[in-house]
């Protein structure tokens, strides 16, 4: 469904941060994967490159088989042969491994931007075969966010029908429909025409997640979904979370409700910097942890 | 009473009013079509500015907003006044009323403010509302036109009502380019009268009721747009 692959990603004016350092993973269809990990560590980050709310330096990303990212060389062993380090690395020792060379090529990240027309023409290949127009792909996933960010300058229902009606994938009477609907099950019919300041925190987090299943989504991205909610209003979140979870919804979730990962996951993914340290099922995870960090990070939160 | 009785006599049995009216309507002119030009200039200046700098001709644009920016805020309103009127216009050969001139040119200085405030109003709104509109698929466009300027204007509101009081007290220069506004309206009826007392009260208290009234309005439609506030 999405596959993450080789991501790195540096902040700051000169990319001197290095929050992500090759993190790579696959989320299947049908899958609820939850990510944790220590504060610091680019768990969220690493979810907010899957819809390019955060822009990989490296790497690709793809969701089914559309590329959201621009093609990475260094991830096409074609590519790389095709361009002139390539050619000059293998003339000057014509005796190394075709292999050898593109590991050198990777590890020392000698690729310019003058590499020739062969490679240029590849990588426009690859780009124009997979690339996916990013706001298309965005609207396959849903996204919730730790603060809900709905639309302060629109109602509970304006807020449900604005994207889906102005990306034209319903009509206004459709969306409202099923928006009315998803509220019902919620329990928030009533708050159809307040605005967000009126909501409480969970009922604020469980019209953002209605906002996404409005959209049908593929995937829905969590992102510390309960961390800003008072203690008393994570359970109803929560609860919402595993129903959809239950029926099948695919879902990559970033939390520290170590609860939760034990209950809903099918695997876990660990987290700490910025690489994927270890991961497995919840039981591997939080009975058998094998990485030290992980070790020492449950012995804290657990 | 003569001082009273000299003005009263000036302004009411030798018809100065009239040319307090037209003083009143130029006054108005001036003030409410540059602030509209003023509004349309400073949401574009404010544009070139936010668009995230992806290629060269947007940071051109950008860069073109600085200079415009600077150029209209770092001179005396009056100097540009002058400049335009005796220097700029007429090497152009362009020859327009001057009250559109004047109009024009309060327009293209108020823009330089605007922008500023518009530029201010966007960053702060929380940068979650783009997200969350980016992440549900909508374009930078339609994310802007529907979620972040609707409270980046809500935002802006009493800024702009500041903004449009000091464009309506300014407007006593535009004397300067023979405009009849309140303000030369009053001063004439004291030049041939000798008598500045009430012309001059009077000129303070027309345009102290012109900025309450602004405010009134201002208040009103700040009040209308806090719908969706708990504040």
């Amino acid at each position: 469904m999405i596959s993450v692959k080789n991501i790195y990603k540096n902040f700051g004016p000169k990319g001197e941060i290095k929050v992500l350092k090759g993190a790579s993973c696959e989320i299947q269809k049908g899958e609820q994967v939850v990510i944790i990990g220590p504060s610091g560590g680019g768990k969220s980050t690493f979810l907010r490159c899957m819809n390019l709310l955060e822009e990989p330096t490296y790497g690709e990303v793809w969701l089914e088989d559309s590329l959201l990212t621009p093609p990475d060389p260094y991830l096409h062993f074609d590519v790389i042969e095709a361009s002139r380090t390539f050619g000059k690395m293998q003339a000057e020792h014509p005796e190394r491994a075709k292999e050898d060379i593109i590991r050198e090529i990777k590890e020392k990240d000698l690729l310019t931007s003058r590499e020739g027309k062969a490679y240029k023409t590849l990588l426009r290949d690859i780009e124009s075969q997979y690339r996916e127009d990013i706001n298309k792909a965005r609207s396959r996933m849903g996204m919730v966010f730790q603060h809900f960010n709905l639309f302060n300058n629109l109602t509970v229902i304006q807020n449900l029908i604005l994207a889906p009606v102005e990306l034209k994938l319903l009509s206004k009477e459709e969306a409202e429909a099923r928006a009315m609907s998803l509220l019902e099950r919620i329990g928030l019919a009533d708050k159809r025409d307040e605005y967000p300041s009126k909501l409480s925190g969970g009922q604020k987090q469980r019209v953002a997640i209605v906002r996404a299943l409005v959209m049908n989504p593929e995937v829905i991205l969590f992102d510390e979904p309960t961390s800003a909610l008072d203690p008393e209003m994570v359970g109803e979140v929560l609860d919402l979370m595993k129903d959809l979870a239950k029926e099948g919804m695919t879902m990559v979730v970033v939390t520290h409700e170590m609860g939760f990962a034990r209950e809903v996951a099918d695997r876990v993914l660990f987290m700490a910097d910025g690489v994927i340290a270890e991961e497995g099922t919840p039981k591997d995870i939080f009975e058998n942890p094998q990485n030290p960090r992980l070790q020492q990070f449950l012995q804290k939160v657990l | 009473m003569t001082a009273w009785n000299t003005f009263y006599r000036q302004f009411i049995e030798l018809e100065a009013y009239k040319n307090f009216l037209i003083g009143l309507k130029n006054t108005a002119i001036i003030a409410v079509f540059g602030l509209l030009i003023g509004l349309v200039v400073g949401c574009l200046l404010a544009t070139c500015q936010i668009l995230p700098k992806t290629n060269r001709f947007i940071k051109f644009l950008s860069r073109v907003a600085d200079v415009y920016i600077a150029v209209f805020r770092g001179t005396p309103m009056v100097v540009q006044l002058l400049l335009i009127h005796f220097v700029i216009f007429p090497a152009a050969g362009i020859n327009i009323d001057s009250v559109i001139e004047a109009v024009l040119i309060f327009g293209l200085n108020s823009g330089a403010y605007v922008s500023e405030i518009m530029r201010g109003g966007i960053l702060s709104v929380d940068i979650g509302q783009t997200e969350a509109g980016r992440a549900l698929g909508l374009t930078y466009g339609q994310t802007m036109m529907k979620i972040v300027l609707p409270q980046a204007v809500k935002n802006v509101v009493p800024t702009l009502g500041n903004e449009f009081i000091a464009l309506l007290k300014e407007t006593s220069v535009v004397s300067f380019i023979a405009v009849t506004d309140l303000t030369k309206a009053f001063k004439s009826i004291g030049d041939s009268t000798f008598e500045y007392i009430f012309p001059y009260l009077m000129l303070a208290a027309t345009y102290l009721i012109l900025v309450l009234l602004v405010t009134g309005l201002i208040k009103l439609i700040e009040r209308r747009m806090r719908a969706s506030d708990k504040r």
